[in-house]
């Protein structure tokens, strides 16, 4: 397994001891998480339990009240998205994630499109970037566009699911190091749901580590390597993938069971 | 891949989908058909074409040189404003400013044309005035935040004062003939010698190349690829790293140089401008661009096709007064039938397509 490799390398990212108030409100306090690399770690909790600031923090969006961030060892301070995509973090959102009226092509170069040329007269080379984004798909495992559909089709015509595993794709191919996966599978269909569960196991195959926030047990526990559970602000606890049923996590998350 | 393919850890579930990693079968992603129907000019192209026959068929003395030039002439100069007015539209962003950005280029040209200043200091001068006030459109925008209907109507009759106190309010004419004028908007007077009727004007190469240049520049450059980007949505491309406030800026700007140019090239012509010029041109534009399938919401739309929508605005025009079924002031009423047409038909096309 991928972890034991590597086992005595540092986390990907680790969070120590991290608080955070707006005003008076405290909605992190003193809470310690890491995810290592080629591990699914489920990140559980309540609406308000402080899931999506723990995962803002990490992402750039507001820094902590208190606490220290590492990645690969090294503390790092997070200032902006821009700085937490620098240091590998990629976060794949259920909405944000493409501009639908581009091709699948363009949406995965956005932003690192392949130009050649000098100074002003640069132009892209789409056709490199069409054979590559068709290989980083298949890669992954996404065979739709080897057997048929275009990478060159805009996105608008993809369904939900296939969108959401063309963003993972994209940041597994450009090298992130965590992925951050919000609500990957809400509004999808089961069969689309099993696609995206499908592609984050890969991802996490290909040795990134990779945080799957959801509130569907079940889709959590097919990937699960690991579950963090957070409420009112505070670590629950870490957990093995496998040692809860979806119930235990249920009740736990909740706050109808204690351990 | 890592050379490695793990097989213990997998799921249960996703063994069955796990497929195994080989080279990808070629796939045949330069479908140009496929490309040419999902393009956003395909639908305004075919109207262009099938309503020129028709016209060609039914209105007596239409499909001569004569007419075929009078209707790309009158054509041009909103042409070449569309061209900017469109690649701004698929940014995202409205430019209601450009008729008072066109008579300010005139009025900077004419007078350091008629004060001795030469085309090269002239052209560059008024071009740079009108980049200026692209950015103080773009900066207004995308600093305070604002709808840029808003904004650039404001800057609109804010530009026209600006004209009026550079003009004093007065029109600015000259009588002679700079050399210039000829290579900028004169008759191409060999086309005409060698087909009778070909009166076309130097303009039409300027508006021809533009097209060429913007298109490409949209379809082929990293620039290009942004301004669809910022337009189609505005937070997936800022998450994806690209520069949402620099793209837009550049936008606003060559919105505006193009309308200078057209300014230039009007100058050219007529040897006269006045602080009325250029009214109502950013409407015929917007409308050109919607004709020629740009969508008003952005991310969507192509500089080709709002050359075609100049056109076939134009054509309709001299169709309908050849057909004298209106009078020949009134036809603007034409116009606004083919804008509501043509904006319903490229949605039943897109949607097909």
């Amino acid at each position: 397994m991928a972890t034991e490799a590597v086992n005595g390398a540092p986390p990907v990212v680790e969070m120590r001891a991290i608080s955070k108030r707006f005003g008076t409100v405290s909605a992190l306090e003193g809470v310690d998480f890491a995810v290592r690399r080629g591990e699914v770690c489920a990140l559980l909790g309540d609406n308000g339990a402080g899931k999506s600031t723990l995962i803002k923090i990490l992402t750039g969006i507001f820094p902590a009240t208190s606490g220290e961030i590492r990645i690969n060892g090294a503390v790092v301070n997070i200032r902006s998205p821009a700085q937490a995509r620098a240091l590998g973090i990629e976060t794949v959102y259920q909405d944000l994630a493409l501009v639908n009226l581009m091709s699948v092509t363009r949406n995965f170069f956005l932003g690192r499109e392949v130009t050649t040329g000098v100074g002003p007269l640069r132009f892209m080379r789409l056709g490199e970037m069409n054979t590559r984004t068709e290989e980083a798909l298949h890669d992954i495992g996404i065979e739709k566009f080897s057997t048929g559909r275009s990478v060159t089709e805009p996105v608008a015509k993809l369904s939900g699911g296939e969108r959401q595993s063309i963003a993972i794709g994209r940041a597994v191919h450009f090298g992130a190091s965590l992925l951050i996966l919000d609500e990957p599978t809400s509004a999808l269909s089961v069969g689309e749901t099993e696609k995206v569960l499908h592609y984050t196991v890969r991802a996490k195959e290909r040795g990134m580590a990779v945080i799957f926030i959801s509130h569907n047990l079940h889709h959590v526990s097919k990937v699960a390597d690991r579950y963090t559970i957070i409420r009112h602000g505070r670590k629950v606890g870490d957990y093995p993938g496998g040692s809860l049923t979806e119930s235990d996590l249920g009740a736990m998350i909740t706050g109808e069971r204690e351990q | 891949m890592h050379g490695v393919v793990h097989t213990g850890e997998v799921h249960t579930e996703m063994r069955a989908l796990t497929a195994t990693t080989q080279t990808p079968p070629p796939v045949a992603h330069n479908r140009p058909r496929a490309a040419i129907l999902r393009s956003p000019a395909f639908g305004p192209g075919v109207t262009l074409v099938v309503l020129f026959i028709l016209f060609a068929i039914v209105v007596p003395n239409f499909f001569t040189l004569r007419s075929i030039a009078g209707i790309v002439n009158a054509a041009t100069l909103t042409g070449i404003i569309a061209i900017g007015v469109t690649q701004l539209m698929i940014a995202g962003e409205f430019d209601l400013s450009v008729g008072p950005v066109m008579a300010m280029s005139g009025f900077v040209f004419g007078f350091y044309m008629m004060n001795g200043g030469g085309p090269w200091l002239a052209i560059p001068l008024a071009l740079a005035i009108c980049a200026l006030m692209g950015l103080i459109n773009g900066f207004i925008v995308v600093k305070a935040q604002m709808p840029s209907f808003i904004v650039t109507l404001g800057t609109a009759f804010i530009f026209t004062g600006l004209v009026w106190a550079y003009s004093g309010g007065q029109v600015l004419q000259i009588t002679e003939s700079p050399p210039a004028f000829a290579w900028l908007n004169g008759r191409l007077a060999t086309l005409a010698d060698l087909y009778a009727g070909a009166n076309f004007r130097s303009s039409i190469v300027w508006w021809l190349g533009l097209v060429a240049i913007f298109q490409f520049v949209l379809v082929r450059t990293r620039f290009g690829n942004h301004i669809f980007a910022v337009g189609g949505n505005r937070d997936s491309a800022a998450a994806q790293g690209v520069p949402v406030v620099r793209t837009k800026l550049l936008a606003f700007m060559w919105s505006s140089v193009l309308a200078g140019v057209a300014g230039i090239l009007l100058f050219a012509q007529f040897k006269t401008v006045r602080i009325a010029t250029g009214t109502g041109e950013e409407l015929k534009a917007i409308a050109a661009a919607v004709v020629g399938g740009t969508l008003l919401t952005g991310g969507y739309g192509s500089i080709i096709g709002a050359l075609f929508g100049v056109l076939l605005i134009s054509m309709l025009r001299t169709g309908v007064v050849l057909l004298d079924i209106i009078a020949a002031d009134n036809f603007d009423a034409i116009v606004g039938v083919t804008i509501v047409a043509a904006a319903i038909l490229n949605n039943v096309i897109r949607n097909r397509a």
